[in-house]
């Protein structure tokens, strides 16, 4: 931690200076490669969806922020065929999800919605891209998540309900590591629990 | 908050010359030293322990720990342990030395009075204390309050003096000492409550949703007023004020560690009507 951070603290503001800190969405490019290892090196495959999550802001301006956000992805549905729709889950968050088979159009979509809603100067309420793979022989899920607070990805690779294999997450770190910006700290590996069973954490 | 924090500085370095002048308190120091260490070092356990509060995993209070799991994530924290106290008294506090090192704390009557929104923001504010490190700050703040303290009470032991000269010294050093754990008294309170209306503004920040948290403190304070003790926050914030035995009866906004709750309200309003206008 920085001189400036601890300062910060002492003065009382640094959750206001962190918790509004703006994203930057352009680590999202590093997915594109990382899609191409995921399936070469550890056999998970796109699952073809992948998805934005993000908290509220009690507020008209934000509402319309939200508003073009959709705005942007009708017309890139159009372009790219990626589909999309509004999810609100039991933790009432939002998400973006977005669906399409081809990786290269979700990274893209993924990254132009986080890129409007940083423009309309929310990029603080982003909280997290989430890219979904699956492995093929025994059905294994695993995500990508890229926290927007910290700048980085991490692994999560939920088994049950609520339960995580951690082997399997260590695993793809360490594969992944160096391709991806991966979170060292692994307190910070938050997991997003699917609402239902066998869901998605968007679903 | 920085006259305050300045003000206690420069009081505490002259009551530190004057008192090198009179007494060699070099072991005294070393006592308190040691005793405050040990306070940091176990602030979140006493806490705790004072509240009959138990820390909980994900499987027996999984919506909570998903609300913290969210809320740490949008603050930049690393994952504070969950306690529950089985208590009706809504309240909610955090403790710990430092952030990979804390723990906040509900009660089982917060959890039922509140809904999710409230509780968020509740939980949001008591994370905004970890963030901010409000428990070191305050037990530095309070230390050589602390001190001043010990001296006011203690310090005739050490005058039972061989020759006068000693003797009258101590009675200087034990008024002094009088005089600085007062004032220094009522600037710690008003650190504390800046550091309250900084911890709802971090609230604000975190959830985007002032107004919940206006909704849970008039909730809580409503609710408040039924049971007779004291806002147990105080208790947790910290156990700087354990030695300090003017606990209660001296009642009155300077001593107060908490603003008032319409206050809060007040400045809450205010910042929901600012991310309206931006």
């Amino acid at each position: 931690m920085g001189l400036l951070d601890s300062l910060r603290s002492v003065l009382g503001v640094r959750t206001d200076a962190d918790a509004t800190r703006e994203a930057d969405p352009e680590d999202l490019f590093g997915m594109s490669t990382a899609y191409v290892t995921m399936e070469a090196d550890l056999d998970f495959v796109p699952v073809g969806a992948a998805a934005l999550c993000f908290s509220s802001v009690d507020s008209t301006d934000f509402a319309a922020a939200v508003d073009e956000v959709e705005a942007i992805l009708g017309a890139g549905e159009e372009e790219t065929g990626t589909a999309f729709h509004r999810h609100e889950d039991d933790h009432g968050y939002h998400w973006v999800v977005l669906e399409d088979d081809d990786p290269e159009d979700l990274v893209t979509s993924v990254h132009f919605a986080a890129d409007t809603f940083v423009e309309e100067g929310y990029g603080s309420r982003l909280l997290a891209a989430v890219f979904g793979f699956e492995r093929s022989r025994d059905g294994a899920r695993a995500y990508w998540v890229y926290s927007f607070r910290r700048g980085a990805y991490y692994p999560f690779a939920p088994t049950g309900r609520h339960e995580r294999d951690n082997r399997l997450e260590f695993k793809l770190q360490s594969v992944l590591d160096g391709e991806l910006g991966v979170e060292s700290d692994e307190s910070y590996w938050y997991p997003l629990w699917p609402d239902g069973p066998n869901g998605h954490p968007w679903e | 908050m920085v006259l305050t924090m300045f003000l206690l500085f420069v009081l505490y370095i002259v009551f530190v010359a004057i008192l090198s002048r009179y007494m060699g308190l070099f072991g005294v120091v070393l006592v308190m030293g040691l005793f405050s260490l040990g306070q940091f070092f176990f602030s979140d356990r006493l806490a705790l322990y004072s509240m009959g509060a138990r820390r909980v995993d994900a499987d027996e209070y999984p919506r909570l720990h998903a609300m913290v799991d969210r809320l740490c994530q949008q603050a930049d924290l690393p994952k504070p342990d969950v306690a529950v106290a089985d208590t009706k008294m809504p309240n909610a506090f955090a403790a710990g030395r430092s952030q990979k090192n804390s723990t906040v704390c509900v009660t089982e009557g917060l959890l039922r009075t509140l809904d999710e929104a409230e509780l968020e923001g509740v939980m949001a504010h008591e994370l905004a204390h970890v963030k901010n490190r409000d428990v070191m700050v305050m037990t530095v703040a309070s230390f050589l309050s602390t001190l001043a303290f010990m001296v006011v009470r203690w310090g005739w032991l050490f005058g039972g003096g061989r020759n006068r000269q000693s003797g009258g010294g101590v009675v200087v050093a034990i008024l002094v000492s009088l005089v600085v754990w007062i004032v220094s008294f009522v600037l710690i309170r008003a650190l504390s409550r800046y550091r309250e209306y900084a911890a709802d503004r971090g609230a604000a920040a975190i959830t985007g949703r002032p107004s919940a948290l206006a909704s849970a403190l008039l909730k809580i304070s409503g609710r408040m007023k039924d049971v007779p003790d004291r806002d147990l926050r105080e208790q947790s914030e910290m156990n700087a004020f354990f030695v300090i035995p003017l606990r209660s009866g001296v009642v009155g906004r300077l001593f107060s560690t908490h603003p008032p709750t319409e206050k809060r309200v007040d400045r809450l309003r205010e910042l929901e009507g600012e991310m309206e206008r931006r």
